[in-house]
């Protein structure tokens, strides 16, 4: 250990209340950072994931423009056999075909517009989260079978239940009349009003001859076994598919458009935040140094005159900051740490958190999310200010001069 | 009050003695009061956006509906449009602006394709009073009368229907006896919206068309009234509660959008949590700043004991002295907090995150709202913590020992 | 009159494990109007005499009376009120206030006293010409000499006409012509308003300004020598 390392650490706790007030204000910035950013990381976790899990999986293979426009005829064609070919080359059984047309949906009393989605009732549990939130009968099996599945809310709107029948009224995508009557199997309650209000599912099988698409449909759902190896499928699927300039290879982020500007937004808002506690940190540390500095000018002057260089000094200053800014560092990420692990355990919920959470998707229940880069993201940044708020205080020592400074009190 | 004169004097003077740390912790100070009030207004003012933009474009701030309608919004659950006592209420002072809606599913159908959507059937002129509709026509023109023949439709809507102005589509619905309800538009007007679900998801006729096609004349499903604050509706909703008749309910806007609702509660309590992480990233720089200048200082502490002043002096000369400190911050804290406000009062542009805001309700300009309750909350929560904080470093200076503070070297 | 009694004052430190012996059963009495010089090697024990008598120190027994009341068992209150009134004090060093001028520094025991401001200010004014100081009401402690200091800090002790003065090495800091100077002030005021000096010091020139020289050793009173000042 160099002399230095000992002078600057000696010197620190010369005034120890001065330098546990001062970690002290990094300790708390730093808890404060990472238990947050750790709560945020858990948060967009979970809402990406729920939401892609929800409906629109990772990655989807459409007829271009279908994804801006939907319309009916904007097609994938023998969209199955597609999809069996993706399942075969990407080594992956999470791969499903859908399709998609629009309908008016009518019980004997009611009658509502709907989205009608055909799909294969093998492979959509596998991408979807849907067929697994049934809360009464059963999921889809007969890929051809008259059945279909609703949401809870619509199902209350429509007043009908299990076995009841629903008559679906809509368009081919040739204009056609399209008219069918499936028997209610399965209700689906995913908590998401916005969903249980508008899910209607039918096999596909069933969907092409009710809408006379044959054997097209509009995309293949593809669900990475990883949100890290989307990339890795996109661009595979983009090979698989490199002749095909009928079809188009899309990622999340358009499927959802907003979701990542939304989850950016807030990020960046938090960092305002996040920033006024580090400038504030940064002010305590100007000071704390500074003062340091000033009260030791007589040593400074002592030592200068022993032939030490203002350069020399100036480092022993900051390497007592870096020092503090390291205590800090470290206490501030083991207790920030330690209070987002509990929460990454047992989690936490927000008193009115309910109906946000469920606009959003996401569960009123927060996880946080501790990671290597949630840990020391903050803590880092709030390092660094540390350092450079120590430069002022260091660079004050070359205009020192050393009988001066011996003869200050 | 002579006493503390004295104490005030030595206290300010005190202040200046060391005015590189004073006006470092100045800017502490400075910079966490504007944070807290400027980040405040952000937020009011993104939540205050938020809800406007919502409640203001549509529902109103308290609306009148038959009371089984909110768990079964549909065209049989009516209520009588207004007379008598309840019509003497809608014209009182109270209510700033009042209309009649019927609301109901529907689907739309063009040549070329079909959708869902809410059918709103209006009367123009109090629709012009309540709702951005009419002022956001940006092709065609507006509804004219209850009884206009036109449809107007979202710009949205128009794209995916593949139609344009002029053409005729057709909506299909159902009458409360759930017989089919259909009737031809010819599309005389077409809106945009801020909310681009709004452009998807509405379209206007006129009421008494409506009515006509759904076979319930002289019924509304809503009417949406708006009152001077939407702040306090509590009054609004009292005196148009005893007006009503008996098959009616009066419901203020938290309730008709439950998470709306939530918002101001759960903004209220992340404002609060705000100014005290901010006081509290502030407040270790403040105690150390006091203890540093009741360190320095212990000589002539031991001095005014020594001749006679007593502990309780010394004690109020710190905190004096602390809460001048805070007093300045806090002035130049508001005045440049203020200062910002003017300088964002025409809002400030989110448009580059704005696809991610539209997720959010939000509108991509975002107008800060500095309310004086937060301001004073923020001043009065920073005085009273202030003084908290500075009891400590106050009492330990008070409590020296004058011969051992003497002769301290 | 008696202005100061002491009837067999102890008074013991801790320093670590040792125990010092501050003042051992110290009995003494001072006139009013007397001119004392208390006179010892360092570790003698004056300074703790006159912080025992100004009522900044507690005896661990014996007692104390000052102008004929009882101090050793007073409050804490109770002694800042008597110092504030009764007694003025002169240190070695750092006697003023340095964020107030000379005036202010003067002005503020009176000001404490709750003394209305007309006469403060007249009475701080007088006293600074008494002592020599006049021009220099508004300047900062940290803008004059150690002897003007030392004379402001006199002019404070003296201004609210208090019967006794205590003076702990006044004239450490100072050099011979300061420490004349500030003697003859003393002798003056000791003549002029018969108030009570008692002085700790171990400097001979001081010693040859005093009716009285009480010599101190380990605590105890080694020597109590009456002579005509110089």
């Amino acid at each position: 250990m160099s002399i230095n390392f000992r002078l600057a650490w000696r010197n620190l706790w010369r005034q120890p209340r001065r330098t546990w007030l001062t970690a002290g204000a990094m300790i708390f910035s730093n808890m404060l950072i990472v238990f947050m950013i750790s709560v945020q990381f858990g948060m967009y976790r979970t809402m990406i994931d729920n939401t892609l899990r929800s409906f629109s999986g990772h990655i989807q293979v459409q007829a271009p423009g279908f994804n801006d426009d939907q319309k009916m005829r904007q097609i994938v064609p023998d969209v199955a056999q597609l999809a069996a070919q993706l399942r075969t080359e990407l080594q992956l059984d999470s791969v499903s075909a859908r399709a998609i047309g629009f309908a008016l949906v009518s019980s004997a009393e009611r009658s509502a517009p709907a989205q009608v989605i055909g799909v294969e009732p093998e492979t959509e549990p596998l991408v979807s989260s849907m067929p697994g939130l049934v809360s009464k009968g059963s999921y889809l099996v007969d890929r051809n079978a008259a059945e279909v599945v609703i949401g809870s809310v619509l199902a209350r709107n429509l007043k009908v239940d299990i076995g009841d029948e629903l008559t679906l009224l809509g368009n081919g995508p040739d204009g056609s009349f399209a008219a069918a009557v499936p028997v209610i199997t399965g209700i689906i309650d995913s908590g998401i009003p916005d969903i249980d209000r508008a899910l209607v599912q039918v096999p596909l099988g069933f969907f092409q001859d009710t809408f006379s698409m044959g054997t097209d449909g509009h995309s293949v759902v593809i669900l990475a076994p990883e949100f890290t190896a989307i990339e890795q499928y996109r661009q595979r699927t983009s090979a698989i598919l490199a002749d095909r300039d009928d079809l188009v290879v899309l990622d999340w982020d358009p499927l959802n458009p907003g979701l990542k500007e939304a989850l950016l937004a807030d990020f960046v808002s938090a960092w305002l935040m996040y920033g006024v506690l580090i400038v504030l940190v940064a002010f305590s540390v100007l000071n704390t140094q500074l003062m340091s500095v000033l009260e030791r000018t007589k040593e400074f002057g002592i030592i200068m005159s022993l032939g030490l260089t203002p350069g020399r000094l100036g480092r022993l200053v900051i390497l007592e900051a870096a020092l503090m800014g390291l205590l800090g560092l470290v206490l501030g990420v083991m207790l920030g740490g330690l209070v987002a692990w509990y929460f990454s355990i047992y989690g936490f919920s927000l008193p009115g958190m309910e109906n946000i959470a469920s606009r959003y998707n996401v569960p009123s229940r927060l996880y946080a999310d501790v990671s290597l880069l949630s840990l020391l993201l903050g803590p880092s940044i709030v390092f660094v200010a540390t350092l450079m708020a120590s430069l002022y205080p260091a660079l004050r020592l070359h205009w020192l001069k050393p009988v001066d400074a011996m003869r200050a009190v | 009050m002579r006493i503390l004169l004295i104490t005030a004097r030595l206290a300010w003077r005190n202040l200046w003695r060391n005015h590189r740390r004073t006006v470092i912790m100045l800017s502490a100070i400075t910079l966490g009061v504007w944070a807290m009030i400027a980040m405040t207004a952000m937020i009011r003012g993104m939540v205050d956006g938020m809800i406007l933009d919502s409640i203001e474009t549509l529902p109103g701030h308290v609306q009148i509906r038959h009371p089984g309608y909110s768990d079964d919004p549909s065209i049989e659950k009516t209520v009588a449009e207004p007379s008598g006592a309840l019509l003497q209420a809608l014209e009182g002072p109270e209510v700033v602006a009042w209309t009649t809606r019927v609301r109901a599913v529907a689907v739309v159908t063009s040549e070329r394709d079909s959708r869902g959507v809410s059918l709103l059937g209006v009367i123009p002129d109090g629709e012009r009073a309540l709702s951005f509709i009419a002022d956001d026509i940006v092709e065609g023109r507006f509804l004219e009368s209850p009884d206009d023949p036109g449809i107007v439709l979202g710009r949205k809507l128009v794209e995916r229907l593949e139609t344009k102005l002029g053409r005729r589509v057709v909506v299909m619905s159902q009458d409360p006896d759930n017989e089919l309800a259909d009737r031809g538009f010819r599309i005389v007007g077409i809106f945009k919206s801020k909310l681009s679900a709004y452009e998807d998801g509405f379209v206007f006729a006129g009421q008494a068309t409506v009515q006509k096609m759904l076979r319930i004349p002289g019924r509304v499903t809503e009417i949406a009234v708006l009152g001077d604050n939407y702040r306090d509706v509590g009054g609004l909703t009292g005196l148009l509660g005893n007006a009503v008749p008996a098959d009616a309910e009066v419901l203020p806007w938290f309730e008709l959008d439950k998470y709306l609702g939530s918002m101001l509660p759960m903004m209220d309590g992340f404002v609060l949590v705000w100014i005290v992480v901010v006081f509290l990233a502030l407040s270790f720089g403040l105690v150390n700043t006091l203890v540093m200048a009741v360190f320095e200082r212990v000589r002539e502490i031991g001095l005014m004991l020594a001749l006679g002043m007593k502990p309780a002096m010394i004690m109020s000369q710190v905190i004096i002295e602390s809460l001048l400190l805070l007093v300045i911050g806090l002035l130049i804290g508001d005045l440049l907090a203020w200062l910002t406000m003017q300088w964002l009062a025409d809002g400030l542009d989110l448009s580059i995150v704005a696809d991610g805001l539209d997720r959010f309700g939000m509108s991509t300009t975002l107008v800060p709202a500095l309310q004086a309750r937060d301001v004073v909350m923020a001043n009065v929560t920073v005085l009273i913590l202030g003084f908290l904080a500075s009891l400590s470093p106050a009492w330990r200076a008070s409590r020296y020992n004058p011969i051992e503070a003497i002769t301290k070297v | 009159m008696t202005a100061v009694k002491c009837i067999e004052v102890c008074r013991t430190f801790k320093q670590g494990d040792h125990k010092v012996i501050g003042l051992d059963h110290v009995s003494i009495e001072f006139a009013e109007g007397d001119f004392v010089c208390l006179s010892a090697p360092s570790g003698g024990g004056k300074t703790t005499l006159l912080n025992a008598i100004g009522g900044l120190d507690t005896p661990d027994s014996g007692e104390i009376y000052v102008a004929g009341k009882r101090i050793d068992n007073m409050s804490k209150g109770d002694l800042a009120d008597m110092r504030l009134h009764n007694i003025g004090f002169v240190f070695q060093a750092y006697n003023l206030i340095p964020v107030l001028t000379a005036q202010e520094n003067i002005e503020f025991v009176m000001q404490v006293q709750g003394v209305p401001a007309a006469e403060r200010s007249k009475l701080s004014l007088d006293i600074l010409k008494e002592v020599g100081l006049e021009g220099l009401a508004n300047r900062r402690p940290g803008k004059m000499s150690g002897g003007q200091q030392q004379r402001v800090a006199v002019a404070r002790a003296i201004v609210s006409r208090p019967a006794l003065v205590l003076a702990d090495e006044p004239t450490a800091n100072l050099d011979s012509h300061a420490t004349e100077q500030l003697m003859e002030l003393f002798v003056e005021l000791n003549t002029r308003h018969s108030t009570t000096f008692v002085m700790a010091t171990h400097d001979q020139r001081v010693m040859n300004y005093a009716r009285r020289v009480i010599k101190m050793l380990d605590g105890r009173i080694a020597g109590d020598i009456e002579q005509d000042p110089v």
